[in-house]
């Protein structure tokens, strides 16, 4: 019997005209944001390979180590940061890097193409957060309530067949229809990717299939809701009217609302303020390197004069910059700690809606999710390191801009080489495991499993009340 | 197919096909709906049920299937308490609406096809849907068409050929003729005669008072959830159905008849 129902269930649904127009447009739109995310990577990868050849050619024809003072640390694209942008636009995606000295990331995606900060890009989880929820919603709002005003459900409940048997025949058959034209869509989508040459591994392609398995978890859930509904009113009108108003709120306003509410509650020094007082520090230590410079005897050195100054120099450089990493440093993890309450106030809140966890999964999935930059910038810091101790095995020193030549007159300088540029160390951006994406996606996927459930129930118990006649 | 087609069982019945037992419903609001209705419908027999909007006949058809739970008294189905065993009596029951609004999207065999797998009828080949189909007049052009291109004559034979599948031993029609025009109204009466002589009891709700007198084995009057009158067709031989029923009701609003 529950055969019956789902067979009828999808071969009504997918036989529909309205099906046919609403889900034409559904399908180009996926089928487009794969194309468009394709178009996207190819353009990052040529901008990429643009400026780590840039960052290397700087150095073309220099024949000191001691002007190698810094390298360019530049975030390469990847395909699932395409197909779901999250933060990657938002993000600086270039860092230039010294042997020592604090690290600002600059250059983001929205920073050059401002238009798309005003109408973002179209990814994945705009597809799936936005439009597809609204097929959903437009494809099952009447689930019940209007097979009770064509009749049909008079006619259904003459026959033998339990309420039970039918709601779960009816969500299940919605479920498998709708899912499975998506996934057909999606297929195309990937094949479209495929024929573009993007380059995908196996990590990757498992982390599209949780993304898109999330995707289909968060517009099951708007389906069961969507039938849910239908089965608390008996005008089809009401119950569209009805879903309309939760899904403006659930996509529109609670995920904007629970981010202001905990700006609110919860504080943070903007990065303006404390730039500003890192400032103020950066320029009171620069006096006091100053003063410390004029107390310099080179006749406490067993070393020659010059090289005695260098060492000085570096020494106080290296004092100076670990205070003004340590006072930047403590400001920064005070405004990270008070940011995380603050973030995990607004993530409470934001995800009382299902958009907020298919949001926060999708992103953590492909990569793009909030830590992304910190992710970032502490691979950034791991550079630094490295790149610090490659200056020092070069120069001696660490500490950039201070250099004391000695030119004795008469004296012939060395023969200048050009350096060879391959030699310094390469910056290579690793993924976060997948593993490790998965446990942390595990919370919000979870919670949209439990929407789902909760939905399904209540459409069950709604139905097992509803009104037949 | 053949169990369809084959002769009428004129044996006579153990129990009726359909039975009200005081069969009453009021409903929250307080409204009395059906009082205490009593009668018996046995097989190869129709009953036409004659009364005004708001008369209660359709909350009595509700209850034959369920779609209500009395407040006293039973309704059966070849003597399954219909509230009790909901399934088991609808096995044994088909039902034809006022206004009968199949899947728009499925063609005229699809239709078919869901309701009788629904009636527990999986076995039915295509050319068995066709067989009921021209059965009940329609031709074979239109077995394919989507039933949203159907007029409501065309949809109102589906809902019969529906019923005729399903092979019950109990049929409900709720006002099965309204709007139907005097060609289908006819045919219709002649699908009826057919059914009663392959064996169904028939329960008939309507409003029309000539088609009851035509084809009706029993006919009832009600008012205000109540029979205000019975009788057999032998007992109505000669005598003007529509002036009775006038009578009836204006003597139930004050002056009884003699």
């Amino acid at each position: 019997m529950l055969k019956v129902i789902i067979n009828k269930e999808i071969r009504d649904l997918l036989g529909s005209t309205k099906f046919a127009i609403i889900f034409g447009v559904c399908a180009l739109l996926i089928i487009a944001t794969f194309y468009v995310a394709g178009t996207r990577y190819k353009i990052n990868q040529s901008y990429h390979e643009a400026s780590v050849t840039e960052n290397l050619r700087r150095y073309e024809g220099v024949t000191d180590w001691f002007d190698v003072q810094d390298s360019r640390v530049i975030l390469p694209p990847s395909p699932l940061a395409c197909l779901v942008t999250g933060v990657s636009n938002d993000i600086g995606r270039s860092i230039l890097v010294s042997g020592i000295g604090e690290l600002t990331a600059e250059g983001s995606r929205y920073n050059e193409d401002p238009l798309f900060a005003i109408f973002r890009f179209l990814d994945l989880e705009y597809v799936f957060g936005v439009i597809l929820s609204l097929l959903a919603i437009l494809l099952c709002y009447n689930s019940i309530s209007g097979e009770k005003e064509q009749g049909t459900l008079r006619l259904t409940f003459a026959q033998p067949i339990s309420r039970s048997t039918y709601i779960l025949g009816k969500i299940l058959g919605s479920f498998i229809a709708l899912s499975a034209s998506i996934l057909v869509a999606i297929a195309v989508g990937c094949l479209v990717f495929i024929i573009m040459g993007i380059p995908m591994t196996d990590d990757q392609w498992l982390r599209l299939i949780l993304i898109i398995i999330v995707g289909l978890l968060y517009f099951g859930a708007f389906m069961s809701l969507s039938v849910f509904l239908s089965a608390l009113t008996s005008r089809s009108a009401n119950s569209l009217l009805l879903l309309l108003v939760v899904w403006i709120c659930a996509v529109l306003i609670v995920p904007r609302v629970s981010v202001l509410a905990a700006g609110r509650t919860v504080e943070v020094p903007s990065v303006d303020a404390i730039a500003n007082e890192k400032a103020t520090f950066r320029a009171q230590t620069r006096q006091e390197f100053i003063d410390a410079m004029t107390h310099f005897n080179p006749d406490k050195y067993e070393e020659s004069a010059d090289k005695a100054l260098m060492t000085f120099m570096d020494s106080l450089q290296k004092e100076r910059e670990n205070r003004v990493s340590e006072f930047a440093g403590r400001l920064n993890e005070n405004r990270r700690n008070r940011q995380q309450v603050q973030h995990r106030l607004a993530l409470a809140l934001a995800r009382i809606s299902p958009t907020a966890s298919m949001s926060l999964s999708m992103s953590q999935l492909a990569g793009t999710d909030v830590d992304m930059s910190r992710d970032f910038m502490e691979q950034a810091l791991t550079y630094q390191k490295k790149f610090a101790s490659f200056c020092e095995a070069k120069t001696g020193v660490v500490a950039s801009g201070f250099r004391v030549i000695r030119q004795v007159e008469g004296e012939e300088l060395p023969e200048e080489k050009p350096l060879d540029v391959s030699e310094i160390p390469v910056f290579e951006h690793h993924e976060m495991a997948t593993a490790a994406v998965v446990d942390a996606a595990i919370p919000d996927i979870g919670l949209l499993v439990i929407y789902n459930l909760l939905f399904f129930v209540g459409a069950f118990v709604a139905f097992l009340k509803y009104d037949l006649r | 197919m053949e169990n369809l087609q084959s002769g009428p069982n004129l044996k006579p019945p153990d129990r009726p096909a359909l039975e009200a037992v005081n069969l009453t419903k009021r409903y929250e609001d307080g409204l009395l709906a059906l009082d205490h209705i009593n009668f018996v419908v046995n097989p190869g027999e129709i009953f036409a049920v004659l009364g005004g909007n708001g008369a209660g006949k359709t909350t009595m058809i509700n209850l034959f299937l369920n779609f209500l739970e009395p407040t006293e008294g039973e309704a059966r189905i070849c003597g399954i308490v219909s509230h009790k065993e909901p399934l088991l009596a609808k096995e044994k029951v088909a039902f034809v609406s006022e206004n009968v609004n199949l899947y728009p999207n499925f063609t005229a065999i699809q239709n078919l096809d869901f309701f009788a797998r629904l009636g527990g009828r999986t076995n039915c080949t295509r050319e068995d849907y066709r067989d009921v189909l021209r059965r009940v007049g329609l031709v074979d052009d239109v077995h394919n068409k989507r039933l949203r291109t159907f007029s409501k004559g065309m949809r109102q034979k589906c809902g019969i050929a529906i019923a005729i599948l399903k092979n019950a031993t109990a049929v409900l029609l709720d006002e099965p003729t309204s709007g139907l025009d005097p060609k289908a109204g006819f045919d219709f009466l002649e699908l009826l005669r057919s059914l009663r002589k392959e064996g169904k009891a028939i329960l008939m709700s309507t409003h029309d008072i000539f088609r009851a007198r035509e084809i009706a084995d029993k006919v009832a009057i009600m008012d205000r959830g109540r029979i205000i009158m019975k009788k057999t067709a032998q007992e109505l031989h000669g005598t003007d159905l529509e002036q009775l029923y006038m009578q009836y009701m204006a003597g139930h609003n004050g002056e009884r008849p003699n």
